[in-house]
């Protein structure tokens, strides 16, 4: 006994010896002051809105795959690329582009050539600082070279080759001399892009990774080990990468050689990986370990109900990814869940709208953001903010505008449809209960809870004698394979993203040939007897010709939108909400915002406030933005 | 009576009268000892002296039992009905424990009282059929592994493989091709669970099998079988029925993993794993810890039974300790 | 010594064949993991990447294609976890950080664990093994995942305590390897009693007593020798696998280890990590039951492992 007591303090005294011993301490310079003092705070701090030590500490989850920002378009990688590298143009914090590494642009008459003047003197530096060259004309031949060079892997090649003269070609390796593509440096400060066709929302492209510039001997040193790690890549933009160890963390640190630097006012980036960031998120921000932590909608009625927390939360700014239930019109499954049956009902005008009016959308969008659910329901497949013409959102442009104020939610009219769709069903040969097949995917508690919400709410409101909802939970493993792109669903929560400012990117889904709900099946006509989907393309068609007239352009896509709408093709839902709620020291409107891209991600302008935003602060925020983004935008088109 | 006379001899002054022959029966001879010692009822005449593990014991039967008769009782709920308030036209979300919602409701109103039932109900069933499955199979194939030595190297390389195959990838695999569901996931631990079984009867089995009882078994000619069940297995009850018992603990702890990593019950089908860890989330916040509180008091109950049961049992089971 | 050897022979062959199982069926996986913006990607690009990961080719030649590779040493490089960088860089000091958390909290838990459950045995019904028993259950009850948080955020409350892990940090050491220890202390205790109890009920012992020895010396040298027999061939695995480190620790901590890594290599479908991990924790199981069974051996001479005894 004795010696088993005595073995077990010796452990002990060695096993603190050990860990003392090997303290290698990083170069991090170990922030001495968490922000939200609120004592009076020195000059520069505005009066003590903002911190005095302009740190930014986070803990994250999911960890970036690598640094090669010309390969990767997932979120989270281009959200660090962002603050590394410079695009040609940035959107300012009212979405407007603005000048970058390009002082000035034209373009030609027939809109095919885009001629770039690039600022001078903006230098490539290394991640310790040092300078290594000029960042020129020549930077964005290269990166775009290595996108569409097929071995490379690049997953936004399709952007640039979407635009890009022969850049396709090229791709597929049909030519393989690289000059014949539209993309030259006529000298080491003009760049000149060649178009296929006229493309009006070209200067958004510009923002997003697939357009910015890599140093191409530094590329061609490095080869495949480009971007992984902090070492092996070059900065020219508003942050350098001092530190990164992977699924530990990462320290960004301001550039002092960056070109803009007096913009930038938030020192350092401080970044802490854990995988479970968001059960400790919370306790860490009271402890004022971090200046921002993401609130799960299940830890909210914590925060909400504590009066000393209730100030610390307020909603994040909206994103631009939206989510709509779509109707499928190729239905692909089971025998047991009656396809055949299923393409009678949804070809029913009256069955698609009873079921659009017996969406309670506020019920279900209560299991994510039970305080404030109506926030980020939209009536629209564009969101707000998303686009505008001489001043005008495009959901406030031609038959879109109406359906801002309505409430798809109607029991009547739900019955009323109901009772006219079984009289058209049945003479139609269709047989009641009309099953419908709900997929949904299993990574999500949010979405099951969802799902579940959603089928009890129909199936009560409009009876189990007209529809059956299963609901068929899927493994995350080939989801969209398995689900939507398949066809293998009735109804389905659906989601799209936005690949550059104009709205026919949120027509892309409903294309010919698409994969998202197959509308061209439709045998829907209208009242003159028209298929609906071909009236539906004609419209879009002749939007996507309109590329001179860009209010009329907008409004054809408006209009055609509303289209797709008004005949419940989907029943539009919501758009992303950023994380959530958080408890932030971050002014979400005082960063670049974009509609699209990774604008938001960026600091330029920001700073550290000094106590965390509560939700009152957050609107009135908020209504000050929009005003203010309505006056610029007007200003920007005159 | 007391004599004061000196008796010299045995047969003096004892009177004759005194004595009657006894009644000589001859079948009487052809009568073998015997006792009537039963292993079993010893064992469990041991058990019950234990009151701990009684009262244990009764209570898990009572929990197994009120699963199984809950949905059957007046003004149950549905475990996933969602329930509406009628004046908001909203879901009743997070209610604490009332009249209404015994145990409360969860963040989309169903009834936290009846799917902890029916969470229950799915998790003992996994567990049972997981645990008896590994019990039957692990034993068997242990016992063999352990004795005859031929089958050793084919069964080690068998174990190595199949316990070196990531699990995980076996239950990816088999929720992408079979819908993630009860039967996929009892098949799923099953696939893995007997080997670890298997391992602890086939390490206890060699330590014994080359004693000098089974040398001389064998030399008798006692056929494998009946040396593997009455030389072998018997020495181990005590050590097998501790494991066996832990089974379902077990069973229930790698449910909870599973749906930790993601992969277990869709949230649809409630189970201890998802409730677990959907309440692991509330932690924190006092009004909202029943919803940790109510599933981790089950599984506590559940576990700390079947350990002590298990304990106090393998202690009984020894002979030694019999009356 | 024989049978050693042909037991390492076989145990190659098995380890080839875990790892082509384990290849073929990651190959059984749907193309849209490999992806991270599937919806966006043209039919092209897809084929492109699909094909420079060697995936469209037949199976027969990846295979040969992987085996070649290890032939060279190669593991390889991620594909989707951290794309181009090699296995061993990502590996190296991630094994390193699990094994060091690993060991020192098995060492804890082996002499914690077996000095209670010895004692336990020693005191059976009395205070000792009651507070054992109300220990180990104890420790059981509430899934780890919920008292590893509790623990995580009440006692760094309590104590003063960093909330993470930090490498510099001595003091944010404790509480990861409170948390791994408390479950295994409970699991030895628990074992080392109940061989214990049965071997104290054996015949020698009673002897032994009756003889004179004391106490001390019964438990520790002749019971605690043949208690230990069935635990120690676990011994070894359980030293080799402490690189494969505890996800709900790491998860939480923010210990930078192997924890969970296989499950994330998995479910990111990264086949060449999926790969290398495979391969590793395969030796280290195989090896570790060889070295259990010699370790048993050692302990119990009656124990032959070649010769033939009582067994068929």
């Amino acid at each position: 006994m004795k010696k088993l007591l005595s073995l077990l303090l010796v452990l002990v005294m060695i096993l603190t010896a050990c860990s003392d011993g090997e303290t290698q301490a990083p170069q991090t310079p170990e922030t001495p002051e968490t922000p939200g003092s609120a004592e009076e705070q020195p000059e520069g701090t505005d009066g003590g809105k903002y911190a005095e030590e302009q740190v930014y500490k986070y803990t994250y989850a999911e960890e970036i795959t690598t640094l090669n920002y010309l390969i990767n378009t997932t979120w989270v990688d281009m959200s660090v690329a962002a603050n590394l590298i410079d695009a040609l143009a940035q959107y300012d914090k009212y979405g407007i582009l603005q000048p970058a590494l390009a002082e000035s642009w034209k373009v030609s008459e027939d809109g095919l050539e885009w001629t770039f003047n690039l600022r001078k003197g903006v230098m490539w530096v290394d991640y310790e600082g040092n300078e290594i060259a000029e960042t020129t004309a020549h930077d964005f031949v290269s990166s775009a070279k290595y996108i569409l060079t097929k071995a490379n892997e690049s997953e936004s090649a399709n952007l640039v080759y979407s635009v890009i003269k022969n850049a396709e070609e090229y791709f597929n390796e049909e030519i393989t001399d690289f000059s014949q593509v539209g993309v030259r440096a006529e000298d080491d400060y003009t760049l000149v892009y060649t178009l296929k066709k006229p493309v009006p929302y070209f200067e958004s492209m510009l923002t997003y990774v697939s357009f910015f510039p890599v140093y191409g001997p530094f590329l061609e040193e490095m080869g495949d080990q480009f971007g992984t790690a902090n070492s092996t890549l070059l900065y020219n933009g508003a942050y350098l990468l001092t530190e990164f160890e992977p699924q530990m963390q990462r320290l960004l640190t301001k550039n002092e050689a960056y070109w803009d630097k007096d913009n930038i006012f938030v020192k350092e980036l401080n970044y802490k990986y854990n995988k479970e960031a968001s059960a400790l998120g919370g306790e860490l921000f009271k402890r004022g370990e971090v200046s921002h932590a993401i609130i799960p909608p299940a830890n909210l009625d914590e925060w909400m109900t504590n009066p000393e927390l209730k100030d610390k939360v307020s909603p994040d700014r909206l994103g631009t990814y939206t989510f709509f239930y779509a109707f499928n019109f190729k239905p692909n499954f089971d025998a047991e869940y009656e396809p055949d049956n299923w393409k009678i009902a949804v070809n029913n005008s009256n069955f698609r709208k009873s079921i659009m009016s017996s969406f309670n959308r506020v019920a279900s969008m209560a299991t994510e953001d039970p305080y404030n659910p109506e926030f980020r329901i939209i009536n629209t497949i564009t969101p707000p903010n998303f686009a505008s013409q001489d001043g005008l959102d495009f959901t406030d442009t031609g038959n879109l505008a109406k359906l801002n104020d309505v409430n798809f939610f109607n029991e009547d009219e739900a019955k009323a449809y109901k009772e006219k769709a079984v009289e058209e069903l049945t003479a139609a040969g269709a047989t009641f209960p009309v099953k419908i097949l709900m997929p949904y995917n299993t990574n999500s508690s949010y979405w099951a809870n969802e799902a579940q919400v959603v089928k009890q709410q129909l199936e009560t409101l409009l009876g189990t004698d007209y529809i059956q909802i299963t609901l068929l939970p899927h493994a995350p493993t080939g989801f969209l394979d398995g689900t939507r792109r398949a066809g293998n669903y009735s109804l389905m929560k659906v989601n799209w993203g936005p690949d550059y400012a104009d709205p026919q990117t949120y027509t892309d889904p409903f294309e010919r040939d698409g994969n998202y709900n197959f509308p061209e099946y439709t045998t829907d006509v209208n009242a003159d007897g028209k298929n609906l989907y071909d009236v539906y393309e004609a419209m879009i068609n002749e939007a996507k010709a309109e590329v001179i007239d860009l209010s009329k352009r907008y409004q054809l896509f408006a209009d055609a939108e509303a289209m797709l709408i008004d005949n419940a093709f989907v029943v539009p839902y919501n758009v992303s909400g950023g994380d959530g709620y958080v408890a932030s020291m971050v002014l979400p409107f005082e960063r670049p915002y974009a509609p699209f891209g990774i604008a938001t991600m960026t600091w330029k302008g920001a700073k550290i406030l000094a106590d965390p935003i509560s939700m009152e602060e957050f609107e009135a925020a908020q209504e000050e933005w929009q005003a203010e983004r309505n006056e610029a935008l007007k200003e920007a088109s005159n | 009576m007391t004599s004061k006379k000196i008796i010299s001899k045995m047969s003096d002054n004892i009177d004759p009268s005194l004595f009657e022959f006894a009644d000589c029966d001859e079948s009487k001879s052809e009568l073998i000892g015997y006792s009537n010692y039963s292993f079993w009822r010893s064992t469990i005449q041991v058990f019950i002296k234990n009151k701990a593990a009684v009262a244990l014991l009764i209570l898990i039967a009572c929990v197994v039992l009120f699963t199984l008769i809950q949905p059957y009782l007046p003004n149950q709920k549905s475990p996933t009905q969602i329930y509406i308030n009628p004046e908001t036209n909203m879901q009743y979300r997070n209610v604490q424990p009332n009249e209404e919602f015994w145990f409360g409701s969860n963040s989309i109103g169903q009834d936290l009282w009846a799917r902890i039932w029916s969470g229950t109900r799915t998790s003992l069933l996994i567990g049972v059929a997981v645990g008896l499955f590994e019990a039957v199979v692990g034993i068997t194939v242990g016992a063999l592994w352990g004795y005859v030595r031929k089958l050793d190297a084919i069964i080690t390389e068998i174990y190595n493989v199949w316990d070196n195959i990531p699990s995980t990838v076996v239950l990816i695999i088999l929720t992408y091709i079979m819908k993630p569901s009860i039967p996929t996931i009892i098949f799923a631990m099953c696939m893995t669970g007997w080997l670890q079984m298997a391992r602890f009867v086939r390490n206890l089995i060699i330590i014994i099998r080359d004693r000098e009882y089974n040398l001389a078994s064998r030399c008798l000619g006692t056929p494998t079988s009946r040396i593997i069940t009455k030389n072998l297995l018997p020495y181990l009850v005590s050590v097998i029925m501790l494991r066996m018992a832990l089974a379902i603990p077990l069973a229930i702890g790698s449910e909870v993993f599973l749906s930790y990593i993601g992969m277990g019950l869709p949230v649809d089908i409630p189970s201890l794993g998802n409730l677990i860890n959907e309440g692991r989330a509330l932690m924190m916040d006092p009004n909202q810890r029943y919803q940790l509180f109510f599933p981790a008091a089950v599984i506590s109950v559940v576990t700390i039974s079947f350990y002590v049961i298990g304990n106090v049992f393998a202690d009984s089971a020894d002979p030694r300790n019999h009356v | 010594m024989k049978y050693y050897a042909i037991r390492l022979l076989r145990s190659f062959l098995t380890l080839i064949i875990v790892v082509t199982i384990v290849f073929l069926l990651m190959r059984l996986m749907p193309i849209e993991g490999y992806f991270t913006n599937y919806d966006k990607l043209d039919e092209v690009q897809i084929e492109a990447k699909l094909e420079n990961l060697g995936l469209l080719n037949p199976w027969y030649i990846q295979l040969k294609d992987f085996y070649g590779s290890l032939m060279k040493r190669d593991l390889g490089q991620s594909i989707t976890y951290r794309p181009k960088v090699d296995i061993t860089k990502i590996l190296g000091d991630k094994l390193i950080t699990s094994l060091r958390f690993g060991l020192v909290s098995l060492t804890i838990s082996l002499v914690m664990g077996l000095s209670l459950g010895i004692l336990m045995a020693r005191y059976k019904g009395k205070f000792w093994d009651k507070f054992g028993t109300c220990y180990i259950v104890g420790a059981n009850a509430i899934p780890a995942v919920i008292f590893y948080l509790l623990i995580q955020v009440y006692l760094t409350d309590l104590f003063k305590l960093p909330l993470l892990y930090d490498r510099t940090d001595a003091k944010s050491w404790i509480l990861p390897i409170l948390c791994l220890s408390l479950v295994n202390i409970a699991y030895y205790a628990m074992w080392i009693r109940r061989y214990m109890v049965d071997e104290l009920n054996k015949d020698y012992v009673r002897l032994a007593k009756a003889k004179g020895l004391k106490n001390k010396d019964i438990m520790l040298k002749h019971v605690m020798r043949n208690a230990f027999v069935p635990m120690a061939q676990y011994l070894p695995a359980s030293i080799l696998y402490t690189v494969s480190g505890s996800i709900y620790v790491e998860s939480l901590f923010s210990i930078p280890g192997t924890g969970g890594l296989l499950v994330t290599a998995i479910q990111r479908q990264d086949n060449t990590l999926v790969q290398a991990l495979v391969l590793l924790y395969s030796s280290i199981g195989i090896v570790g039951l060889m070295l259990g069974d010699i370790l048993m051996a050692a302990f119990d001479p009656r124990i032959r492992l070649s010769h033939e005894g009582g067994s068929r």
